[in-house]
């Protein structure tokens, strides 16, 4: 899913950090008190109500429209999808109990369970998979993720009551996954009826849970479905989920939200800041879940159009000469770890070879450097050449999060070493990608988190090159364009068979990682904190969204 | 304020007196008007000047991945094909009929989003208000005009709440209050629990403001001739402040009140994002960031509107206050 901001857009930690040490130092009381810990049942209990904080608010509870990562997380507990992702990659039933797909890759036959109905009596079948399918690919639902997803789709046939056949433009062999995605979710044909803002209010599907009511700013009540019988085979049960309620609320402030952990007020909490890890690990009332998202771990795209990344051996240059390791350790504490290629580890057929391949080198850094011709320096230091400074100008919208912005002080500081100039422009969001669609930049911070590894032709197939639209942008971020790189993502879409997959994705990750296009710095995670008296939350697999149909509370 | 009976020395008919009165509202209100206008107009432009597509705010952010029909189809539901002022025109003749558009980020009508949201900056700003007010009675009523230590204590306190900054005063509230001694919840909007760190946040700096005033016209005042002939008769030292002197102290304060409307909106902004409560500030703060033109002005609106109301009230409650007001009058 494609998001530049995942974090509080403004307020900072650090003065609440300094207000509970303040409280500590005054009232000998601080922000890490512990009450007696609560013995944990490891027995599924029915019933309870669990409070669950996060730190946006979707725009929209429909994941269809828009797509950013806040609606995919609350749609995860309402909405059930055609196929599952187990934690390894590998698609299983769901709605669909079996597929076929044509040897020429552009027609998928869905098998679909005949026992499911939607929350608001609507049964489910291969109309509900048509209306989903034409619902997404619909200029008017304003589908920016998931219609961006299945571009490639033509149409849906109603075969019969319970069999679907889609027909795609070109072979997609990453359709199935990311139909796995919460993105592509299955909503009620009878609710999609219903004006999209509508829509957005409550959207119907299969799932563990429905949408009760939503008090803006505020929380999303969602209650149990009695009557659920279509748990994915990734799930511990069967059946209901256990939870009787799910009050979802927004909590902006990351210490405000651990703060509410640690009273125990709310029972999970999203985006755990990592400034906060080792305290939640230390104290006995918590529990973590930490994982990595797949897709394009966050970095900095080299825009290899212009001077003067358009020369390789500055580009490895500048990879080379910042000392991502040490950042990391001194901004998040070592609690990010780094991702030195261009997927990160928990994308399906990821290879680990290149993890290593950009490693900081400052010495090979200066040489290449010498080599390209930038041999001289100014008075400052700085490399020049015909009497330009070595100079890169770094694009930061203004939701870019603080320790983002400290993350490039640290790259600023070591490629300074080299003679790199790094030059950090921060800036409104919308200029931002007003400079980016006018390839105005040399570096821009961004990442995707999606769990197919089609990724790499999003980012760098030069189809991407151009704007979607009229005053659109360009994804392919960096500019690069190669026949033999886009071949080599399209072939890996038109075969199913997983070794040739593994195979061609790795040698797309050689070219991606060997063109020094990014400076890949950490995966984008998703973080959980949770309070005693809850267990059983998991992730997701296909996107690491938090799933609550298995949890239980024992209050 | 005060229980005593006002002795109104009146000019002319009452009829008189009350057609005057309306005129002066009937002015404050086109007044009203002309700034409501400037208020959507400025915003109007200063939102849509910003560089940048609008159409990819409503899509969702930076590295959204539309298709092109999806950007044609959203261009032209939202208007953005046609040219700046028509689009202005378009905008104005709408909202002379009351329709404030469709917020692009929330999905819904903008006067929807402001009726689930007013009520509760309503609730924050209104408790702040009546608390700083009571502040300044209990405080600066009682300390003004003393000599030695008190007076100089409570006016050097005035000044440092005066000076403290709603984020600073709500962080140390939450950590004292909420996470520390945990006698508050620190997040959420519902109850009255929830209003009091905010509230307090809110009117500490304000009661500093009112409280200097006050006790400059308070001590003026206490130094009038009358004020000792009150004493004279008898009336103890609270009686003389609070029936006497406060009454023409109090105007000041008062104006000031009708500023601090405004002043408490735009500081619900920041204490509404740090204690997490919906509200009018929060959303406009997420207008802002999301581009969200109608739901933007909408608010700027509504705020302005607000400040509008106040000022009149403020001017009105003038008249009832100071009886030399409608005299100036006739």
């Amino acid at each position: 899913m494609p998001d530049l901001h995942p974090y509080r857009p403004v307020t900072t930690t650090r003065p609440l950090a300094l207000a509970c040490l303040l409280a500590a130092t005054v009232l000998g009381t601080g922000c890490d008190r512990h009450e007696a810990s609560a013995v944990r049942s490891t027995v599924p209990t029915p019933g309870g109500t669990l409070v669950y904080a996060t730190d946006r608010e979707p725009t929209c509870l429909d994941p269809h429209v828009g797509g950013d990562m806040p609606q995919v997380f609350l749609a995860q507990q309402v909405l059930d999808s055609l196929v599952s992702m187990n934690a390894q990659g590998t698609i299983g039933p769901w709605l669909a109990k079996r597929w076929d797909v044509s040897a020429d890759g552009l027609t998928y036959t869905f098998y679909l369970r005949d026992d499911v109905h939607f929350t608001d009596g609507t049964p489910f079948n291969a109309a509900a998979v048509k209306a989903n399918l034409d619902h997404m690919a619909n200029p008017k639902t304003q589908s920016s993720t998931a219609g961006g997803y299945i571009r490639q789709y033509r149409g849906t046939d109603v075969v019969d009551t319970y069999t679907a056949r889609v027909h795609l433009e070109t072979p997609y062999a990453a359709f199935l996954e990311v139909l796995a995605q919460g993105f592509l979710g299955i909503e009620s044909p009878k609710a999609l009826l219903r004006t999209r803002d509508v829509n957005c209010e409550s959207p119907v599907g299969t799932g563990p849970f429905k949408v009760v009511r939503w008090d803006r700013q505020s929380q999303v009540e969602l209650v149990r479905n009695p009557d659920y019988n279509s748990a994915p085979p990734t799930a511990q049960h069967q059946g209901p989920a256990y939870l009787e309620r799910i009050i979802w609320k927004f909590i902006q402030e990351p210490s405000v939200r651990f703060a509410s952990l640690q009273a125990g007020e709310v029972d999970v909490i999203e985006a755990l800041p990592p400034e906060s890890h080792e305290a939640a690990r230390r104290n006995p009332d918590l529990q973590l879940i930490i994982a990595q998202r797949p897709g394009n771990p966050t970095n900095g795209t080299l825009n290899i159009r212009r001077a003067p990344f358009n020369d390789i051996r500055v580009r490895e240059a500048f990879v080379r000469s910042a000392d991502i390791e040490g950042a990391l350790k001194s901004v998040y504490f070592g609690e990010f770890p780094r991702a030195g290629g261009p997927l990160s580890q928990a994308t399906r057929f990821y290879s680990p070879d290149f993890e290593h391949a950009q490693d900081y080198d400052p010495a090979r850094a200066a040489q290449l450097l010498d080599e390209a011709g930038w041999s001289r320096r100014d008075s400052q230091g700085y490399r020049i050449k015909d009497g330009q400074r070595l100079q890169v100008h770094v694009i930061l919208g203004n939701r870019t999060p603080p320790s983002e912005f400290t993350l490039w002080e640290q790259v600023q500081a070591t490629t300074r070493q080299a003679g790199i100039e790094l030059v950090m422009e921060q800036m409104s969001d919308v200029q931002a990608t007003k400079r980016q669609a006018d390839w105005d930049y040399d570096v821009r911070v961004g990442y995707w988190n999606t769990n197919t590894a089609d990724v790499l032709r999003i980012i760098f197939s030069s189809a991407f090159i151009q704007p979607a639209g009229v005053g659109g942008y360009h994804q392919n971020t960096a500019g690069f364009s190669d026949p033999a790189f886009d071949s080599l993502v399209q072939q890996a879409l038109a075969t199913q068979d997983p070794a040739q997959r593994q195979a061609l994705y790795r040698q797309g990750q050689a070219i991606a990682s060997s063109q020094y296009l990014q400076l890949t710095t950490y995966p984008q995670s998703t973080r959980l904190g949770i309070y005693k008296t809850t267990q059983g939350v998991r992730l997701e697999p296909s996107l690491a969204v938090t799933y609550l149909y298995d949890a239980w509370v024992n209050k | 304020m005060t229980t005593t009976p006002l002795s109104i020395a009146s000019h002319g008919a009452p009829r008189q007196r009350l057609a005057r009165l309306g005129q002066r509202a009937a002015l404050r209100l086109g007044g009203g008007l002309l700034v409501l206008w400037a208020v959507a107009t400025l915003t109007f432009f200063a939102l849509r000047l910003m560089p940048g597509d609008p159409v990819l705010a409503i899509l969702g952010g930076p590295s959204g991945n539309p298709t092109p029909e999806t950007i044609a189809e959203v261009t032209r539901e939202y208007g953005l094909d046609k040219p700046l002022v028509v689009q202005y025109g378009l905008y104005l003749a709408r909202l002379v009929q009351g329709d404030l558009g469709v917020s692009y980020s929330q999905h819904m009508p903008v006067t929807r989003v402001l009726a689930e949201q007013a009520g509760a900056t309503l609730e924050l700003t209104l408790s702040s208000l009546v608390l700083a007010w009571l502040l300044v009675l209990a405080l600066t009523v009682f300390t003004a005009g003393r000599r030695g230590w008190v007076g100089r204590l409570a006016s050097l306190a005035e000044t440092l709440c005066a000076a403290l900054p709603h984020f600073w005063l709500g962080i140390v509230l939450l950590a004292v209050f909420a996470f520390g001694l945990r006698l508050f919840p620190p997040a959420g909007s519902d109850g009255w629990a929830t209003l009091v760190l905010p509230s307090i946040a809110l009117a500490v700096p304000l009661a500093g403001f009112i409280g200097q005033v006050t006790r400059e016209s308070l001590e003026l005042t206490l130094d009038q001739p009358f004020i000792l002939t009150a004493r004279t008769r008898g009336l103890s030292d609270s009686a003389v402040r609070f029936r006497h002197a406060l009454r023409h102290a109090v105007l000041p304060g008062i104006s000031l009140s009708g500023w601090a409307i405004g002043a408490l909106i735009s500081g619900a902004v920041v204490i509404e994002v740090i204690f997490s409560r919906k509200g009018l500030g929060r959303q406009l703060y997420q207008a802002v960031q999301a581009q969200d033109l109608p739901l933007t002005i909408g608010i700027s609106l509504v705020v302005a509107a607000g400040y509008v109301v106040a000022n009149i009230l403020v001017d009105l409650m003038y008249q009832w206050v100071d009886p030399r007001q409608q005299e100036a009058l006739a």
